[in-house]
Protein backbone atom coordinates (compact mmCIF):
# COMPACT_ATOMS: atom_id res chain seq x y z
CA UNK A 1 0.00 0.00 0.00
CA UNK A 2 1.79 3.02 0.95
CA UNK A 3 5.59 3.66 1.56
CA UNK A 4 6.79 2.69 4.64
CA UNK A 5 8.43 6.23 5.17
CA UNK A 6 4.60 7.41 4.95
CA UNK A 7 3.74 9.14 8.09
CA UNK A 8 -0.38 8.98 8.94
CA UNK A 9 -1.81 12.58 8.93
CA UNK A 10 -4.18 12.00 12.30
CA UNK A 11 -2.92 15.70 14.01
CA UNK A 12 -3.78 17.54 10.81
CA UNK A 13 -6.98 14.91 10.44
CA UNK A 14 -8.28 15.58 13.81
CA UNK A 15 -8.17 19.78 13.48
CA UNK A 16 -10.07 19.56 9.95
CA UNK A 17 -12.47 16.70 11.99
CA UNK A 18 -13.25 19.28 14.32
CA UNK A 19 -13.30 22.03 12.04
CA UNK A 20 -16.24 20.46 9.62
CA UNK A 21 -18.45 19.61 13.03
CA UNK A 22 -18.14 23.22 14.09
CA UNK A 23 -18.70 24.42 10.39
CA UNK A 24 -21.86 21.90 10.10
CA UNK A 25 -23.04 22.66 13.53
CA UNK A 26 -22.75 26.45 12.72
CA UNK A 27 -24.71 26.38 9.83
CA UNK A 28 -27.77 23.85 11.41
CA UNK A 29 -27.75 25.55 14.38
CA UNK A 30 -28.91 28.98 12.06
CA UNK A 31 -30.21 26.56 9.38
CA UNK A 32 -33.67 28.47 9.36
CA UNK A 33 -32.01 31.91 9.04
CA UNK A 34 -28.76 30.93 6.79
CA UNK A 35 -31.45 29.16 4.28
CA UNK A 36 -33.99 31.94 3.97
CA UNK A 37 -31.38 34.70 3.54
CA UNK A 38 -29.38 32.52 0.94
CA UNK A 39 -32.41 31.82 -0.81
CA UNK A 40 -32.85 36.29 -1.35
CA UNK A 41 -31.62 35.77 -4.17
CA UNK A 42 -29.65 38.36 -6.38
CA UNK A 43 -26.56 39.33 -4.42
CA UNK A 44 -27.16 36.80 -1.83
CA UNK A 45 -25.86 33.95 -4.02
CA UNK A 46 -22.51 34.75 -2.96
CA UNK A 47 -23.71 33.12 0.00
CA UNK A 48 -24.15 29.59 -1.21
CA UNK A 49 -21.16 29.57 -3.31
CA UNK A 50 -18.68 30.75 -0.75
CA UNK A 51 -20.31 28.33 2.15
CA UNK A 52 -19.86 25.65 -0.39
CA UNK A 53 -15.91 26.60 -1.01
CA UNK A 54 -14.99 26.70 2.59
CA UNK A 55 -16.95 23.04 2.94
CA UNK A 56 -15.16 21.50 0.37
CA UNK A 57 -11.45 22.70 1.26
CA UNK A 58 -11.99 22.41 4.98
CA UNK A 59 -14.16 18.89 4.74
CA UNK A 60 -12.23 17.67 1.58
CA UNK A 61 -8.93 17.96 3.48
CA UNK A 62 -10.68 16.12 6.55
CA UNK A 63 -11.59 13.30 3.90
CA UNK A 64 -8.90 12.77 2.33
CA UNK A 65 -6.57 12.57 5.59
CA UNK A 66 -9.35 9.94 6.52
CA UNK A 67 -9.03 8.14 3.92
CA UNK A 68 -4.74 8.54 4.38
CA UNK A 69 -5.59 7.53 8.16
CA UNK A 70 -7.29 4.37 7.49
CA UNK A 71 -5.23 3.30 4.95
CA UNK A 72 -6.65 3.36 1.80
CA UNK A 73 -4.07 5.71 -0.61
CA UNK A 74 -3.29 5.66 -3.88
CA UNK A 75 -1.20 2.92 -5.73
CA UNK A 76 2.56 4.29 -5.13
CA UNK A 77 3.37 3.76 -8.95
CA UNK A 78 0.39 6.33 -9.47
CA UNK A 79 1.95 8.72 -7.55
CA UNK A 80 5.53 8.18 -8.76
CA UNK A 81 3.96 7.99 -12.11
CA UNK A 82 2.42 11.83 -11.50
CA UNK A 83 5.88 13.14 -10.48
CA UNK A 84 7.78 12.41 -13.50
CA UNK A 85 7.55 13.36 -16.51
CA UNK A 86 4.10 12.11 -18.63
CA UNK A 87 4.92 10.73 -22.54
CA UNK A 88 4.69 13.85 -25.02
CA UNK A 89 3.69 13.86 -28.67
CA UNK A 90 6.84 14.32 -30.53
CA UNK A 91 7.41 17.96 -31.63
CA UNK A 92 6.69 19.08 -35.15
CA UNK A 93 9.44 19.63 -37.56
CA UNK A 94 10.30 23.18 -37.73
CA UNK A 95 12.16 25.09 -40.09
CA UNK A 96 14.42 28.06 -39.11
CA UNK A 97 15.02 30.75 -41.23
CA UNK B 1 -34.43 21.23 12.73
CA UNK B 2 -36.76 24.02 12.97
CA UNK B 3 -37.68 25.65 9.47
CA UNK B 4 -40.50 27.53 10.69
CA UNK B 5 -40.12 31.08 8.66
CA UNK B 6 -39.14 28.98 5.43
CA UNK B 7 -41.48 28.78 2.50
CA UNK B 8 -42.73 25.08 2.74
CA UNK B 9 -43.54 25.30 -0.35
CA UNK B 10 -39.82 25.81 -1.49
CA UNK B 11 -38.01 24.05 1.79
CA UNK B 12 -38.83 21.25 3.06
CA UNK B 13 -38.75 19.74 6.56
CA UNK B 14 -35.86 17.75 7.42
CA UNK B 15 -35.56 14.56 9.44
CA UNK B 16 -32.92 12.14 10.31
CA UNK B 17 -34.80 9.66 7.44
CA UNK B 18 -34.00 12.16 4.55
CA UNK B 19 -31.02 12.99 5.86
CA UNK B 20 -29.19 9.82 5.99
CA UNK B 21 -30.64 8.74 2.63
CA UNK B 22 -29.18 12.07 0.86
CA UNK B 23 -25.75 11.48 2.86
CA UNK B 24 -25.87 7.75 1.54
CA UNK B 25 -26.45 9.10 -2.03
CA UNK B 26 -24.36 11.62 -1.94
CA UNK B 27 -21.56 9.33 -0.82
CA UNK B 28 -22.02 6.87 -3.64
CA UNK B 29 -23.16 9.47 -6.15
CA UNK B 30 -19.38 10.76 -5.03
CA UNK B 31 -17.87 7.60 -5.36
CA UNK B 32 -18.96 6.86 -8.90
CA UNK B 33 -18.20 10.58 -9.55
CA UNK B 34 -14.60 10.56 -8.62
CA UNK B 35 -14.10 7.22 -10.46
CA UNK B 36 -15.70 8.11 -14.46
CA UNK B 37 -15.92 11.84 -13.53
CA UNK B 38 -19.47 11.83 -13.78
CA UNK B 39 -22.76 10.26 -12.49
CA UNK B 40 -24.86 10.44 -9.43
CA UNK B 41 -27.05 13.52 -10.53
CA UNK B 42 -28.98 11.54 -12.18
CA UNK B 43 -30.61 9.75 -8.95
CA UNK B 44 -29.90 12.89 -6.87
CA UNK B 45 -32.65 15.34 -8.64
CA UNK B 46 -35.61 12.72 -8.67
CA UNK B 47 -34.24 11.60 -5.13
CA UNK B 48 -34.75 14.97 -3.25
CA UNK B 49 -37.91 15.26 -5.58
CA UNK B 50 -39.34 12.12 -4.04
CA UNK B 51 -38.43 13.62 -0.45
CA UNK B 52 -40.90 16.42 -1.45
CA UNK B 53 -38.62 19.45 -2.63
CA UNK B 54 -39.90 20.95 -6.19
CA UNK B 55 -38.07 20.74 -9.10
CA UNK B 56 -35.86 23.78 -9.37
CA UNK B 57 -34.83 23.74 -6.25
CA UNK B 58 -33.43 20.27 -6.51
CA UNK B 59 -31.87 20.95 -9.52
CA UNK B 60 -30.24 23.80 -8.02
CA UNK B 61 -29.05 22.18 -4.93
CA UNK B 62 -28.00 18.90 -6.74
CA UNK B 63 -26.36 21.47 -8.80
CA UNK B 64 -24.80 23.57 -5.91
CA UNK B 65 -23.19 20.65 -4.25
CA UNK B 66 -21.92 18.70 -8.10
CA UNK B 67 -19.39 21.50 -8.77
CA UNK B 68 -17.33 21.57 -4.99
CA UNK B 69 -17.41 18.27 -5.60
CA UNK B 70 -15.70 17.74 -8.62
CA UNK B 71 -13.19 20.62 -7.42
CA UNK B 72 -11.87 18.09 -4.69
CA UNK B 73 -12.15 15.00 -7.06
CA UNK B 74 -10.22 17.30 -9.60
CA UNK B 75 -7.66 18.38 -7.26
CA UNK B 76 -6.82 14.73 -6.04
CA UNK B 77 -6.27 13.16 -9.77
CA UNK B 78 -4.48 15.90 -10.61
CA UNK B 79 -1.89 15.02 -8.31
CA UNK B 80 -2.03 11.47 -9.81
CA UNK B 81 -1.12 13.34 -13.03
CA UNK B 82 -4.85 12.28 -14.80
CA UNK B 83 -5.98 15.55 -15.21
CA UNK B 84 -5.47 17.47 -18.70
CA UNK B 85 -6.53 21.14 -17.27
CA UNK B 86 -5.85 22.41 -21.04
CA UNK B 87 -8.40 19.99 -22.33
CA UNK B 88 -11.05 19.85 -19.62
CA UNK B 89 -11.04 24.19 -20.33
CA UNK B 90 -11.38 23.70 -24.16
CA UNK B 91 -13.97 20.89 -23.54
CA UNK B 92 -15.25 23.60 -20.84
CA UNK B 93 -16.10 26.56 -23.45
CA UNK B 94 -17.71 24.66 -25.91
CA UNK B 95 -19.91 23.18 -23.86
CA UNK B 96 -20.64 26.11 -22.01
CA UNK B 97 -22.02 26.73 -25.72
CA UNK B 98 -23.71 23.50 -25.98
CA UNK B 99 -25.84 24.11 -22.66
CA UNK B 100 -27.23 27.33 -24.00
CA UNK B 101 -28.20 25.51 -27.04
CA UNK B 102 -30.17 22.78 -24.95
CA UNK B 103 -31.83 25.02 -23.00
CA UNK B 104 -33.32 27.15 -26.42
CA UNK B 105 -34.39 23.51 -27.76
CA UNK B 106 -36.38 22.57 -24.26
CA UNK B 107 -38.02 25.63 -24.37
CA UNK B 108 -39.11 24.86 -28.03
CA UNK B 109 -39.86 21.51 -26.73
CA UNK B 110 -41.86 23.01 -23.97
CA UNK B 111 -43.67 25.87 -26.01
CA UNK B 112 -44.78 22.95 -28.65
CA UNK B 113 -45.73 20.00 -26.40
CA UNK B 114 -46.24 20.99 -23.02
CA UNK B 115 -44.53 19.83 -19.70
CA UNK B 116 -45.12 15.86 -20.76
CA UNK B 117 -43.86 16.30 -24.11
CA UNK B 118 -40.76 17.82 -22.74
CA UNK B 119 -40.48 15.16 -20.19
CA UNK B 120 -41.15 12.55 -22.89
CA UNK B 121 -38.07 14.62 -24.55
CA UNK B 122 -36.45 14.37 -22.03
CA UNK B 123 -36.61 10.54 -21.39
CA UNK B 124 -37.13 9.51 -25.29
CA UNK B 125 -33.10 11.44 -25.26
CA UNK B 126 -31.92 9.66 -22.05
CA UNK B 127 -32.58 6.09 -23.59
CA UNK B 128 -31.70 6.74 -27.19
CA UNK B 129 -28.24 8.18 -25.97
CA UNK B 130 -27.48 5.63 -23.35
CA UNK B 131 -28.28 3.03 -25.53
CA UNK B 132 -26.33 3.87 -28.28
CA UNK B 133 -23.35 5.72 -26.46
CA UNK B 134 -23.64 2.84 -23.70
CA UNK B 135 -23.60 -0.25 -25.75
CA UNK B 136 -20.80 0.54 -27.45
CA UNK B 137 -18.78 1.50 -24.57
CA UNK B 138 -19.67 -1.58 -23.04
CA UNK B 139 -18.50 -3.92 -25.85
CA UNK B 140 -15.37 -1.88 -26.11
CA UNK B 141 -14.81 -2.51 -22.52
CA UNK B 142 -15.62 -6.50 -22.57
CA UNK B 143 -12.89 -6.34 -25.99
CA UNK B 144 -10.06 -4.35 -23.77
CA UNK B 145 -11.16 -6.89 -20.81
CA UNK B 146 -9.84 -9.63 -23.21
CA UNK B 147 -7.48 -8.37 -24.75
CA UNK B 148 -3.90 -8.21 -22.29
CA UNK B 149 -2.48 -5.58 -24.02
CA UNK B 150 -2.33 -1.88 -23.84
CA UNK B 151 -4.93 0.13 -25.01
CA UNK B 152 -4.12 1.94 -28.50
CA UNK B 153 -5.64 5.08 -29.67
CA UNK B 154 -9.04 4.39 -31.18
CA UNK B 155 -9.35 4.21 -35.09
CA UNK B 156 -11.70 7.19 -35.01
CA UNK B 157 -9.66 9.06 -33.07
CA UNK B 158 -6.44 8.47 -34.90
CA UNK B 159 -8.03 9.34 -38.51
CA UNK B 160 -9.01 12.63 -36.60
CA UNK B 161 -5.59 13.72 -35.02
CA UNK B 162 -3.87 13.10 -38.83
CA UNK B 163 -6.27 15.41 -40.43
CA UNK B 164 -4.30 18.81 -40.66
CA UNK B 165 -6.89 21.25 -39.98
CA UNK B 166 -6.04 24.75 -38.42
CA UNK B 167 -5.76 25.66 -35.93
CA UNK B 168 -4.03 21.72 -34.19
CA UNK B 169 -3.63 21.92 -30.33
CA UNK B 170 -1.06 19.85 -28.67
CA UNK B 171 -2.66 18.50 -25.21
CA UNK B 172 0.49 17.44 -23.84
CA UNK B 173 -1.19 15.90 -20.80
CA UNK B 174 -2.88 13.69 -22.47
CA UNK B 175 -0.62 13.14 -25.29
CA UNK B 176 -2.31 14.12 -28.24
CA UNK B 177 -2.57 16.55 -31.03
CA UNK B 178 -5.60 17.24 -33.06
CA UNK B 179 -7.57 20.41 -34.57
CA UNK B 180 -9.58 22.39 -32.54
CA UNK B 181 -12.19 21.73 -34.38
CA UNK B 182 -12.80 18.17 -33.61
CA UNK B 183 -13.31 19.05 -29.71
CA UNK B 184 -15.60 21.77 -30.32
CA UNK B 185 -18.31 18.70 -31.80
CA UNK B 186 -17.30 16.55 -28.83
CA UNK B 187 -17.60 20.07 -26.00
CA UNK B 188 -21.20 21.04 -27.31
CA UNK B 189 -22.96 17.42 -27.37
CA UNK B 190 -21.59 17.08 -23.75
CA UNK B 191 -23.25 20.45 -22.59
CA UNK B 192 -26.23 19.68 -24.88
CA UNK B 193 -27.01 16.51 -22.70
CA UNK B 194 -26.31 18.09 -19.50
CA UNK B 195 -28.81 21.04 -20.57
CA UNK B 196 -31.35 17.71 -21.40
CA UNK B 197 -30.70 15.13 -18.71
CA UNK B 198 -27.92 17.04 -16.32
CA UNK B 199 -25.06 14.33 -17.08
CA UNK B 200 -22.98 15.95 -20.04
CA UNK B 201 -20.17 13.14 -18.82
CA UNK B 202 -22.27 10.27 -20.00
CA UNK B 203 -21.11 11.96 -23.92
CA UNK B 204 -17.91 13.88 -22.47
CA UNK B 205 -16.40 10.82 -21.44
CA UNK B 206 -16.88 8.72 -24.65
CA UNK B 207 -16.85 11.52 -26.46
CA UNK B 208 -12.84 12.36 -25.33
CA UNK B 209 -12.13 8.96 -25.07
CA UNK B 210 -13.22 8.19 -29.10
CA UNK B 211 -13.28 11.09 -30.86
CA UNK B 212 -9.98 12.43 -29.42
CA UNK B 213 -7.89 9.57 -28.25
CA UNK B 214 -7.77 10.64 -24.65
CA UNK B 215 -6.84 7.06 -22.28
CA UNK B 216 -10.10 6.38 -20.28
CA UNK B 217 -8.58 7.34 -16.97
CA UNK B 218 -7.53 10.86 -18.14
CA UNK B 219 -11.02 11.29 -19.67
CA UNK B 220 -12.81 10.62 -16.80
CA UNK B 221 -10.76 12.99 -14.49
CA UNK B 222 -10.93 16.08 -17.25
CA UNK B 223 -14.77 15.36 -16.95
CA UNK B 224 -14.21 16.70 -13.60
CA UNK B 225 -13.07 20.24 -14.68
CA UNK B 226 -15.85 20.32 -17.26
CA UNK B 227 -18.02 19.60 -14.69
CA UNK B 228 -16.82 21.93 -12.23
CA UNK B 229 -16.50 25.22 -14.53
CA UNK B 230 -20.22 24.85 -15.79
CA UNK B 231 -21.42 23.52 -12.09
CA UNK B 232 -20.25 26.84 -10.95
CA UNK B 233 -21.86 29.02 -13.41
CA UNK B 234 -24.86 26.75 -12.75
CA UNK B 235 -24.95 27.16 -9.38
CA UNK B 236 -24.18 31.44 -9.50
CA UNK B 237 -27.25 31.21 -12.12
CA UNK B 238 -29.47 29.17 -9.41
CA UNK B 239 -28.23 30.56 -6.51
CA UNK B 240 -29.06 34.46 -7.83
CA UNK B 241 -33.01 33.14 -8.85
CA UNK B 242 -32.62 32.37 -4.85
CA UNK B 243 -33.24 28.33 -5.89
CA UNK B 244 -30.37 26.93 -3.46
CA UNK B 245 -31.42 25.00 -0.60
CA UNK B 246 -28.14 25.17 1.20
CA UNK B 247 -28.92 22.43 3.79
CA UNK B 248 -29.70 20.14 1.07
CA UNK B 249 -26.49 20.82 -0.62
CA UNK B 250 -23.86 20.53 2.31
CA UNK B 251 -25.54 17.06 3.72
CA UNK B 252 -24.97 15.50 -0.17
CA UNK B 253 -21.68 17.32 0.20
CA UNK B 254 -20.53 15.65 3.60
CA UNK B 255 -21.34 11.97 2.18
CA UNK B 256 -19.78 13.40 -1.23
CA UNK B 257 -16.29 14.69 -0.66
CA UNK B 258 -15.71 11.37 1.14
CA UNK B 259 -17.43 9.01 -1.74
CA UNK B 260 -15.32 11.37 -4.20
CA UNK B 261 -11.66 10.79 -2.72
CA UNK B 262 -12.35 7.16 -2.76
CA UNK B 263 -13.53 7.06 -6.20
CA UNK B 264 -10.35 8.72 -7.15
CA UNK B 265 -7.92 6.25 -5.13
CA UNK B 266 -9.68 3.49 -7.20
CA UNK B 267 -8.81 4.87 -10.44
CA UNK B 268 -5.33 3.95 -9.70
CA UNK B 269 -5.63 -0.04 -8.70
CA UNK B 270 -7.97 -0.88 -11.60
CA UNK B 271 -7.17 -1.39 -15.54
CA UNK B 272 -8.74 1.35 -17.88
CA UNK B 273 -10.95 -0.78 -19.41
CA UNK B 274 -12.78 -0.75 -15.50
CA UNK B 275 -13.97 2.89 -16.22
CA UNK B 276 -16.09 1.92 -19.37
CA UNK B 277 -17.38 -1.26 -17.71
CA UNK B 278 -18.56 1.03 -14.87
CA UNK B 279 -19.92 4.20 -17.14
CA UNK B 280 -21.67 1.51 -19.40
CA UNK B 281 -23.09 -0.76 -16.68
CA UNK B 282 -24.73 2.61 -15.47
CA UNK B 283 -25.65 3.72 -18.38
CA UNK B 284 -27.01 0.73 -19.56
CA UNK B 285 -29.46 0.47 -16.58
CA UNK B 286 -30.46 4.01 -16.47
CA UNK B 287 -31.60 3.67 -20.51
CA UNK B 288 -33.93 0.38 -18.55
CA UNK B 289 -34.75 2.85 -15.65
CA UNK B 290 -36.42 5.29 -18.26
CA UNK B 291 -37.85 3.11 -20.76
CA UNK B 292 -39.92 2.27 -17.89
CA UNK B 293 -40.85 5.98 -17.06
CA UNK B 294 -41.88 6.32 -20.97
CA UNK B 295 -45.51 5.33 -20.45
CA UNK B 296 -45.94 7.57 -17.82
CA UNK B 297 -45.25 10.44 -20.22
CA UNK B 298 -47.35 8.51 -22.94
CA UNK B 299 -50.61 8.80 -20.60
CA UNK B 300 -49.69 12.40 -20.21
CA UNK B 301 -49.69 13.38 -24.14
CA UNK B 302 -53.29 11.05 -24.40
CA UNK B 303 -51.23 8.24 -26.60
CA UNK B 304 -51.51 5.28 -24.23
CA UNK B 305 -53.87 4.86 -21.46
CA UNK B 306 -52.71 3.25 -18.49
CA UNK B 307 -54.33 2.75 -14.61
CA UNK B 308 -53.21 5.55 -11.55
CA UNK B 309 -51.96 3.00 -9.66
CA UNK B 310 -49.97 1.06 -12.20
CA UNK B 311 -47.81 4.42 -13.03
CA UNK B 312 -47.32 4.49 -9.42
CA UNK B 313 -45.81 1.26 -9.74
CA UNK B 314 -43.70 1.83 -13.11
CA UNK B 315 -42.15 5.14 -11.33
CA UNK B 316 -41.30 3.46 -8.21
CA UNK B 317 -40.00 0.78 -10.20
CA UNK B 318 -37.83 3.09 -12.82
CA UNK B 319 -36.56 4.72 -9.16
CA UNK B 320 -35.67 1.85 -7.68
CA UNK B 321 -33.54 0.74 -11.02
CA UNK B 322 -32.16 3.97 -11.05
CA UNK B 323 -30.63 3.84 -7.48
CA UNK B 324 -29.30 0.37 -8.40
CA UNK B 325 -27.21 1.16 -11.19
CA UNK B 326 -25.41 3.66 -8.66
CA UNK B 327 -25.31 0.93 -6.28
CA UNK B 328 -24.09 -1.71 -8.77
CA UNK B 329 -21.46 1.24 -10.15
CA UNK B 330 -20.47 1.08 -6.66
CA UNK B 331 -20.12 -2.38 -6.09
CA UNK B 332 -18.03 -2.71 -9.18
CA UNK B 333 -15.60 -0.08 -8.39
CA UNK B 334 -14.95 -0.99 -4.82
CA UNK B 335 -15.11 -4.63 -5.85
CA UNK B 336 -11.94 -3.89 -8.38
CA UNK B 337 -10.50 -1.71 -5.91
CA UNK B 338 -10.38 -4.57 -3.34
CA UNK B 339 -9.03 -6.71 -5.73
CA UNK B 340 -6.26 -4.15 -6.82
CA UNK B 341 -5.06 -3.70 -3.47
CA UNK B 342 -4.81 -7.29 -2.70
CA UNK B 343 -2.83 -7.81 -5.99
CA UNK B 344 -1.01 -4.42 -4.73
CA UNK B 345 -0.06 -6.43 -1.16
CA UNK B 346 0.33 -9.91 -2.78
CA UNK B 347 3.32 -8.04 -5.50
CA UNK B 348 4.93 -6.50 -2.35
CA UNK B 349 5.37 -9.25 0.01
CA UNK B 350 6.36 -11.63 -3.63
CA UNK B 351 8.78 -8.73 -4.17
CA UNK B 352 9.98 -9.04 -0.31
CA UNK B 353 10.27 -12.61 -0.68
CA UNK B 354 12.74 -12.22 -3.59
CA UNK B 355 14.63 -9.77 -2.38
CA UNK B 356 15.27 -12.19 1.27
Amino acid sequence: MAAKTDRKPVGRMTVFGLLTVAMYAAVFTHAEVITSMFARGSLWAAGPIATVFAFSYVHGTFASDLWSVLGVNARPQARKAAETTVARPSARATVKA
Amino acid sequence: MDILALDPSRFIELNAASVAFLFIVGFIGGLVSGFIGSGGAFVLTPGMMSLGVPGTVAVASNMCHKFPKALVGTIKRFKYGQVDLKLGLYMAISAAVGVQGGIRIQQMVLQTWGQAGSDLYVSLSFVAVLVIVGGYVMQDAIRCARCHIPEGTPPLARRLQQIELPPMVTFKTSGIRISFWFTVPVGLATGLLAATIAVGGFVGVPGMIYVLGVPGIMASATELVVAFIMGLGGSINWAMHGLVDIRLVLIILGGSLLGVQLGAIGTTYVREHMIKVVMATIMLIVAVSRCIALPGYLVKLGLMDLSASTLTILGRVSFVCMCFALFIGAVIILGSMWRGRAAERADGVAGAHGQA
